[in-house]
């Protein structure tokens, strides 16, 4: 056992001399980095897009606006409560809800949206009216004491000022300038000559009767190949003339909106005892991360079990083995690199587990927002428990593999062809990675949760779905004694293997040596 | 030294090794006595290796009994062992001091000791000043050097060294030679192997010589020399065809300026003289024991070579 200790340090304190370690360490650090940092400096870089409108049916682009305000009022209110609930710092309430903090951080989402509603596209309707007559009293309490300020506070705010909030609202990615029209011969003059000087980025003209026709309607921009804009104006374009369109045929506004009340499905998880739970938006991205550790896991396992074959291998072609078998036995220098590999590894992938919580922590603090809400990982500690021990039970079913194949080799290229079929092996977790996902307790889930070579993967794959004890426990005594079985043969081939010069065994070789003795 | 163990550090008898269909070591029978000096000569594939490898316990004899200090398994007395292979490596990230320090740690010594012994070692050696650089800064003479050390630094009573002198240049081969002397000279029991009869020559008390996987020759040096007849070292200027049809000389061994030359076992050394110096300009006549490199040519000459 000492004598394990012994090499299994030495072992690990090399490691940490060469590049691979910190080229791992760093490894996913910067990618973390790389992935929240580089979607932030291309938003904050990419500048809202200034346009114009020409509209020569008269309320048109009035009643756009006012309804392209209702999401981001929504998305707004949102926002500042959640900020609230955080007590994160808010640098300054919209003017009107300064003292309504208390009512706004009590609000349900569906609050939200009708209150948001109400404040919008529906503020002057008898409808919005009864919405508001519905909610409960401090919220009304708040969208009649604030309403008028909170609208024109939004109605004149800047792209620049949007993003402190929230850089998805459409008032951070589109901003309108006022042009006046030319006179009545060419009114599209001082667009185009505002568009061809650079100082909009696109401009949109509405034809006379938009709702007898399209005729007249026109997006003009040198950048044909961002749609964005075009497709947002156009969406609440087509809302409101369809709005219209059914009014002008006599049909009762209250009718018409009942229309168009889409149908919803709301979206409901059963727990074990059968109660139904809301999911929220967040357990939908949590429903991805899987993916991306069990990408993460793959790197680790493979870059880690790879060092072990390197490893094994200079130290068999630098002819250090002898002096070490004269001092070790071949299953105690075996086993002392397997587990100083392992400490190497397990150094890595904690050190990847500490960044990644410390950079959800931080995140909120530094204004960073990461592509997904990450919180969620912290408080359910399954996924970062889930990765540390497949890591450890991954690596050590692919290590004994290696150690094996690196023993009877002479060379990295004598090691790569015997190395193909576990580098098969290894591709079909990638591959199954996606169809795992949206069916975590499906049939291929689960085979290839029974499969030890797999296991690993296919678990950390499911980490979102609710797996049964007797899942986890199955397939870890099988993981766990094929570990065992592969541990004992790399040892009787470990031994023979390593003291041998030339040409690589035959597999049919290596099995005798493993059935011998 | 530890003398429990009797009066042989090591006994072979009837050790065999085949690789396949090849018999590397046949049948084996040696006893080396505690505290000798023992080379262990023969050609490349003599078996040298193998043998070695059987004493260490790194390989196993197929047939045979071994007894090393007294037990039949090296393993378990690993600690009391010193062994420097015949393909030398070190890990090139290590630093020197480490190395020896941690080959001591894995023979058993504890953490401060192997230090210690280490620095020691060093000092001792003129490597002092190398203690903290790295083996791949070293070169392949100081690298060896290290190598040796590393196999000593657990003060071992029996040390192997296979081809210590192979690729060293004069200067250290005397410094390797003074190293051994060193530790005969401190009761160690050594057995080193060569293929270079004439470094085995100028230290060995005992020779053990190997041929195809058997033993030709074992035994005292002087006893082996003293039966093994005459020779003359001769120098000389001119035809050195002259030599062997000479009468009274048995074989020559011809280097051109210099030849080892064999006489009958009746013949007269001062006859054979007079009846060269007509035919060439001898430079120098010296009658002595022939030299191991003879004695071996002459021991295989009954078989295949």
């Amino acid at each position: 056992m000492k004598k394990i200790r012994l090499v299994a340090l030495r072992e690990f304190f090399e490691n940490m001399r060469t590049k691979t370690f910190w080229i791992g360490i760093l490894f996913f650090p910067v990618v973390l980095i790389l992935s929240i940092v580089i979607p932030k400096l291309l938003q904050d870089h990419k500048d809202a897009r200034l346009y114009a409108v020409l509209d020569r049916s008269g309320w048109l682009l009035e009643a756009v606006e006012e309804r392209a305000a209702f999401p981001d009022m929504e998305k707004l209110l949102r926002v500042i409560r959640d900020r609230l609930r955080d007590g994160s710092a808010m640098k300054g309430l919209p003017p009107g809800l300064e003292g309504q903090a208390e009512a706004i951080r009590d609000m349900s989402d569906e609050e939200i949206s009708r209150a948001a509603s109400t404040l919008t596209m529906l503020h002057a309707s008898p409808e919005g009216q009864k919405i508001l007559d519905d909610l409960p009293e401090e919220v009304a309490e708040m969208v009649k004491k604030s309403g008028e300020q909170l609208r024109r506070w939004y109605s004149g705010l800047s792209a620049k000022e949007a993003r402190k909030f929230s850089r998805s609202l459409s008032r951070s990615l589109y901003e309108r300038v006022d042009i006046a029209p030319g006179d009545e011969t060419d009114p599209e003059a001082p667009f185009r000559e505002a568009l061809n000087e650079g100082r909009i980025f696109a401009y949109i003209v509405v034809g006379k009767d938009p709702i007898e026709t399209s005729q007249g309607n026109k997006y003009v921009s040198n950048n044909l190949t961002d749609d964005a804009l075009r497709n947002w104006f156009a969406r609440f374009a087509s809302e409101v003339v369809r709005e219209k369109r059914i009014e002008r045929e006599g049909i009762d506004e209250e009718v018409i909106r009942r229309i168009q009340t889409p149908v919803v499905f709301k979206a409901v998880q059963l727990t074990e005892t059968g109660e139904e739970t809301k999911v929220e938006s967040v357990d939908k991205a949590m429903q991805f991360i899987p993916i991306a550790f069990v990408y993460l896991l793959w790197i680790a396992i493979f870059m880690i079990s790879q060092m072990l074959l390197t490893n094994t291998i200079e130290e068999k072609s630098n002819r250090t083995i002898e002096v070490l078998l004269s001092s070790v036995s071949p299953t105690e220098l075996m086993a002392g690199k397997i587990v100083g590999i392992a400490l190497t590894g397990l150094t890595v992938v904690l050190c990847w587990v500490m960044f990644f919580v410390l950079t959800i922590k931080a995140a909120p603090a530094m204004n960073l927002e990461p592509p997904f809400d990450l919180t969620p990982l912290i408080t359910y500690p399954k996924y970062l428990v889930s990765f540390v021990v497949y890591f450890l039970l991954g690596y050590l079913l692919y290590a004994s593999l290696l150690v094996g194949i690196g023993s009877v080799c002479n060379s990295l290229k004598e090691a790569q062809n015997l190395m193909m079929p576990v580098s098969v092996m290894l591709m079909i977790p990638l591959f199954t990675m996606f169809p795992i996902v949206q069916d975590p307790n499906g049939a291929l889930a689960r085979v290839m949760t029974f499969i030890p070579l797999t296991t690993p993967f296919a678990m950390m794959n499911r980490a979102a779905a609710d797996i049964p004890t007797w899942e986890y426990l199955v397939s870890g005594v099988l993981l766990l004694a094929t570990i065992a079985l592969f541990v004992w043969a790399a040892g009787k081939i470990f031994r023979v293997g390593i003291l041998m010069t030339g040409k690589p065994p035959k597999l049919k070789e290596i099995i005798r040596w493993v059935l011998s003795a | 030294m530890d003398t429990s163990d009797g009066a042989y550090a090591l006994e072979l008898e009837g050790v065999t090794k085949t690789f396949g269909d090849h018999v590397a070591v046949d049948a084996l029978d040696l006893r080396i006595p505690s505290g000798s000096l023992y080379g262990f000569l023969g050609p490349n594939g003599a078996g040298k290796t193998t043998t070695i490898r059987m004493i260490m316990s790194i390989i196993f004899p197929d047939e045979g009994r071994l007894s090393v200090l007294g037990h039949p398994r090296a393993e378990e007395i690993k600690d009391r062992l010193g062994y420097l292979p015949e393909e030398k490596g070190l890990y090139k990230k290590m630093k020197t001091g480490e190395l020896i320090a941690y080959f001591g740690r894995l023979k058993g010594l504890d953490k401060r000791a192997a230090r210690a012994r280490a620095r020691q070692l060093l000092d001792e050696y003129g490597l002092g000043e190398w203690h903290d650089q790295r083996c791949e800064t070293l070169s392949k003479g100081m690298g060896q050097k290290v190598q040796i050390l590393s196999a000593l630094v657990h003060e071992p009573e029996l040390v192997i060294l296979d081809e210590p002198f192979s690729g060293l240049d004069p200067v250290n081969v005397e410094l390797m030679r003074d190293l051994i002397l060193d530790l005969k000279r401190e009761g160690r029991t050594v057995i080193f192997s060569t293929h270079v009869m004439e470094q085995a020559e100028q230290i060995c008390e005992y020779i053990f010589l190997i041929n195809k996987g058997k033993k030709v020759l074992d035994g005292p040096i002087g006893e082996i020399k003293a039966g093994a007849g005459r020779s003359v070292k001769l120098e000389y200027e001119g035809d050195g065809r002259v030599l062997p049809a000479t009468p009274g000389i048995a074989r020559v061994h011809d280097a051109g300026m210099q030849a080892e030359v064999f006489l009958e076992d009746e013949a007269d050394p001062q006859e054979v003289l007079k009846a060269l110096v007509d035919k060439i300009r001898i430079r120098r006549w010296d009658i002595s024991e022939p030299s191991l490199f003879e004695i071996f040519i002459r021991a295989v000459e009954g078989e295949d070579l």
